[in-house]
């Protein structure tokens, strides 16, 4: 039996991934991609520590992620054809309008 | 070691490497591809995790509607060629650290805790994250949340629709 | 004889269906007031009138077949504070309001024979008055805003008489005074209206302050009371425990609750028998915010508050100020509520808690004293008054400090009773005078009118009714109303203020004098002799008031007349021969104070005095000053007489006219040293601290600190996302660091 720590450590090492492309990644698309990641980091979190404790309310909680994730992508992507739609491009460092 | 062990250590590295490509590849198709695989690596993981209904519902959900959304947006956009290389900033650096940091301190603090998995009785291991069991959670003591969820997507649907199109 | 009587006490309905259906009575006009509020506008002119009428006359008939059903002896209310159900009464409860801990109220409505007078009273009056407005408004474009308010008023006057504890009354009691100051300055473009409704609001707002005051140290008396009171405050455990389930149930506030709560005070103190004495008025409360202070002080504290509240609402001294100018309003609104409803809610207030008031003779002696002081004072400003309305509003202020003279001596049913027949004839007086002003091109001087009664015969026989009404020259119902009232207090003493009923008694006779003479005064300037010189219109263009507004005039001016049939002594009353019909329809209601009374001999009642005695001093004093007024104006009033007035009288007349300089006294006492203050506060605090220290302060550092970030404001997201990720990780690293330690 594999401990849960090392689902847990697998966690925090996606976690890390997805920050990591967050705070990188230029292109806002690969940016929602590794949003995705940092989420899935977080589910696999709440199901290792359902696993540990024997109670499976982590997975009802792990099940709202996933739609509270879906809305974000949809309502995600819906921004990032509208902006590309009025500057042409998808590309972070374009979108500097939070300076005004 | 047994099956699930190993199949455990398999779907980790994959997995790793899997977000790994996400990040690093300068094509978002490649990157939107090696995340659904990232997906079911997990979705594999989960299983292990005797999450089965959260693992079908990741492949349902993430691998297949959100997935098909982000490729969906791609080829909209005519995204498919490689990004322009973007300048390496103060801040991108920082943030990289930061992240790497982050990843470094909880691994710290999860090797501190105990690892033992709970022992499951027979009909409670029976029960364990089956649909039914999470059919009785989702539609009896969390209905409210799951209601409010339910209106939450509609509300995200009518959102994405007002900002996506151009004219209504 | 026997089966009419049987008839009308006996209910034809099914006690159920009465309780389920009380609300409809405060509904209908709540709900015409809904519907003309929000479309009023585009209903036109006769559904809005339609409407508002209807509601009000909906309410009527639904308030009649209540008092129908109540004059039942089988009908009961029931309530968990006491054992035995009241009689003659319904009452239902719609549950919790509101809860914080243990100050529960409840939404229950009650309908006894007190509030059941009143419902028909506001009711009835209110369908005339409504009436009498579908013409009085005729010309008005705000017609519809009127109809809601006064509709709403009628659903608020409502709610005040049928609540069953002291927070809803509170509910109507501040919605009625809402609906007053919306009325008064009903033509809020005219400045000086505008005024005279904030007036009344402000100076309510006082009185209603004391009101709430007086509501929360109710509560506390009663959350005292009943963790110190012993079995022998309530005779067995029974009634105890009753007493402590009701007070669960039911909230701190209830009417029953008090009346159990003053029904158990009042126990001799040499009583008990074993272990710890009972609670008396001398106890002092054990603990709590109060402890120290015995019962009958708080009480007679709470007694006094109320009387404070009760004279802002009722507008006795020193709170009546707002009423006279309150005549800014539409005249019938002053006739249906400055005169016949809200106005006389201090002395319902006072009625539905005759139990508690009975307690304390300190607070009695207040009330009548405050009661005769302002009939006196009032009929005494009343004298000079040239506006026909002002006369009017003062003659209210003074019959109202009739009413709590009553209730100061205990004679709640004489109160009532002049309740109800002032608001019957006090209403036509002010339909009167509103169909005078409606002939008369708006004409409120009565010094330029005079002759009014040829071109205006329906309005003078009705106006000329009620003054003698009111007069108490001819014996019609304001005559047995006042001389019950003047009776009751010449025959009653409070323990220790032995000398205040007496002079109680010489104030209200001089102020029975004064209205006859001020009324006296107004009739004849307004109806008789020649028509004055500096009349607005010729007398040919004098014309009388379509049906609308005389049909009210006419039914007013009858139930004046009939009313007589509730002063007089006709029901049998045991020893003491016959009492007035009205004393014995209210006796359930005032009861428990009358039992208070004779175990207490707090107040003691002699039936010594002979009604003849009083009956026959009311009658003259009433011809005395009839005839003064008579003989004063036909020989000294200039445009008649041609005769200049004695000095003194002119000197007097200032005096009064002026109103004794009261409103100019309260604007050199209050107002002027508020202004100062708030002109004080202007110029230091606001302008030098608020102004030049907070807020340019803040601005002139908040644009120094945000040059300066204004460097790491560089919109790039992702720079952003790195500050948020950097502090987490310290965050977090700090955390642990802490942890591991």
């Amino acid at each position: 039996m594999v401990p849960i720590t090392h689902y847990l450590v697998l966690a925090a090492v996606l976690f890390m991934i997805g920050m990591f492309g967050v705070m990188v990644r230029r292109n806002a698309l690969v940016v929602f991609m590794c949003v995705e990641l940092m989420l899935n980091a977080a589910n696999l979190t709440f199901l290792a520590f359902a696993r540990q404790r024997g109670d499976d309310l982590g997975h009802v909680n792990a099940f709202f992620v996933i739609a509270v994730a879906a809305a974000e992508a949809a309502i995600g992507l819906a921004v990032v054809i509208a902006i590309f739609r009025s500057r042409g491009s998808v590309q972070i460092q374009d979108i500097r309008t939070m300076k005004h | 070691m047994s099956v699930p062990d190993v199949l455990f250590y398999i779907f980790a590295v994959c997995l790793v490497g899997a977000a790994g490509m996400v990040v690093a590849s300068r094509n978002p198709i490649n990157a939107a591809m090696s995340l659904v695989a990232a997906f079911f690596f997990l979705a594999g993981i989960y299983v292990l995790l005797w999450a089965h209904t959260i693992a079908v519902l990741q492949v349902l959900v993430y691998a297949g509607a959100v997935m098909v959304l982000f490729l969906f947006v791609i080829m909209l956009l005519s995204l498919s060629e490689r990004g322009p290389r973007s300048p390496i900033t103060v801040g991108r650096i920082l943030g990289g650290a930061a992240a790497l940091g982050l990843g470094v301190v909880i691994c710290i603090v999860v090797l501190k805790l105990d690892g033992s998995a709970a022992t499951l009785t027979g009909a409670q291991a029976m029960r364990f994250g089956t649909i039914a069991r999470m059919g009785e959670l989702i539609y009896g003591t969390y209905l409210f949340p799951f209601e409010a969820v339910s209106l939450l997507l509609l509300a995200a649907i009518v959102g994405a629709v007002v900002v996506a199109k151009s004219r209504i | 004889m026997e089966s009419i009587q049987h008839f009308f006490m006996t209910s034809p309905f099914d006690a159920d269906s009465v309780r389920h259906a009380l609300w409809l009575i405060i509904a209908l006009p709540a709900l015409g007031a809904l519907i003309n509020g929000v479309f009023g506008r585009w209903l036109g002119r006769a559904n809005s009138n339609l409407i508002a009428t209807a509601a009000v006359g909906g309410s009527f008939v639904l308030a009649l077949l209540t008092f129908w059903h109540i004059n039942d002896w089988n009908q009961v209310f029931t309530t968990p504070f006491d054992t035995r159900p009241i009689r003659y009464a319904v009452g239902m409860d719609h549950g919790t309001w509101f809860s914080a801990g243990d100050f529960i109220v409840h939404f229950g409505l009650r309908v006894d024979h007190l509030s059941g007078t009143l419902l028909l009273v506001i009711t009835g009056v209110g369908t005339l008055i409504h009436l009498y407005s579908t013409e009085y408004m005729s010309h008005d474009a705000g017609y519809w805003r009127y109809f809601a308010y006064l509709n709403l008023f009628v659903a608020m006057m409502l709610t005040l008489v049928m609540a069953d504890n002291l927070l809803l009354l509170f509910v109507g009691w501040e919605g009625v005074g809402l609906c007053s100051y919306l009325l008064i300055g009903f033509w809020y473009s005219d400045p000086a209206k505008a005024w005279a409704g904030r007036k009344a609001f402000i100076t309510n707002r006082v009185g209603d302050f004391a009101f709430l005051i007086a509501t929360f140290l109710t509560c506390l008396v009663m959350w005292s009371f009943v963790k110190q009171a012993n079995v022998d405050n309530f005779g067995n455990v029974t009634a105890q425990q009753a007493f402590a389930t009701g007070l669960r149930e039911k909230g701190p506030v209830d009417f029953s609750g008090l009346e159990a709560l003053a029904r158990a005070l009042p126990v001799d103190p040499g009583h008990a028998p074993t272990g710890t004495p009972a609670v008396t008025l001398q106890t002092e409360i054990a603990q709590g915010p109060l402890s120290g202070i015995t019962y009958g002080t708080v009480l007679t504290a709470i007694l006094l508050l109320f009387l404070l509240g009760a004279a802002g609402k009722s507008a006795q001294l020193p709170l009546y100020v707002w009423l006279p100018d309150a005549m800014a309003g539409p005249t019938p609104v002053s006739a249906l509520i400055h005169a016949a409803t809200m106005v006389t809610a201090g002395v319902y207030l006072f009625c539905r808690m005759s139990f508690l008031l009975v307690l304390s003779p300190t607070a009695m002696a207040f009330v009548a004293v405050v009661g005769a002081l302002t009939a006196l004072f009032a009929a005494v400003i009343a004298f000079a008054q040239d506006d026909i309305k002002k006369v009017l509003a003062y003659s209210t202020v003074s019959q109202l400090g009739f009413m709590f003279m009553a209730v100061g001596v205990g004679a709640f049913w004489a109160a009532i009773l002049h309740l109800v027949t002032h608001a019957f004839f006090k209403a036509c007086l002010f339909l009167g005078a509103g169909s005078v002003m409606h002939g008369n091109a708006d004409e409120t001087d009565i010094k330029k009118l005079g002759g009014v009664k040829r071109k205006m015969k329906v309005t003078y026989v009705t106006f000329t009714i009620a003054t003698a009404a009111i007069t108490g020259a001819i014996p019609l119902s304001g005559f047995f109303s006042k001389d019950a009232i003047l009776h009751a207090v010449h025959g009653t003493t409070l323990a220790g203020h032995e000398a205040i009923t007496h002079l109680v008694w010489i104030l209200g006779l001089l102020a029975a004098a004064g209205t006859a003479f001020y009324m006296t005064r107004v009739w004849f300037l307004t109806f008789q002799g020649d028509r004055a010189a500096d009349a607005r219109i010729p007398e040919e263009k004098v014309h009388e008031s379509g049906w609308a507004m005389t049909v009210p005039l006419v039914l007013l001016a009858a139930l004046s007349v009939l009313a007589i049939g509730y002063g007089i002594p006709l029901m049998s009353a045991g020893e003491h021969g016959r009492e007035p019909v009205m004393e014995n329809f209210l006796r359930p209601i005032f009861a428990t104070a009358e039992s208070i009374t004779s175990a207490q001999a707090t107040v003691a009642v002699s039936h010594e005095g002979s009604l003849a005695f009083s009956w026959i001093l009311a009658f003259v004093i009433a011809w005395v000053a009839t005839g003064a007024a008579i003989f004063a104006y036909t020989r000294f009033f200039p445009s008649r007489a041609g005769q200049p007035a004695p000095a003194f009288a002119k000197r007097f007349q200032t005096w009064t006219r002026d109103k004794f300089y009261v409103d100019e006294l309260y604007d050199l006492v209050i107002i002027k040293p508020i202004r100062g203050l708030a002109s004080l506060l202007f110029r230091v605090v606001d302008a030098v601290v608020i102004d030049t220290l907070a807020v340019r302060g803040t601005a002139w550092v908040t644009a120094r600190v945000g040059s300066v970030l204004r460097y790491f404001q560089t919109g790039d997201t992702q720079s952003y996302a790195a500050v948020m990720a950097l502090a987490l990780l310290g965050g977090v690293a700090w955390a642990l660091v802490q942890v591991l330690k």
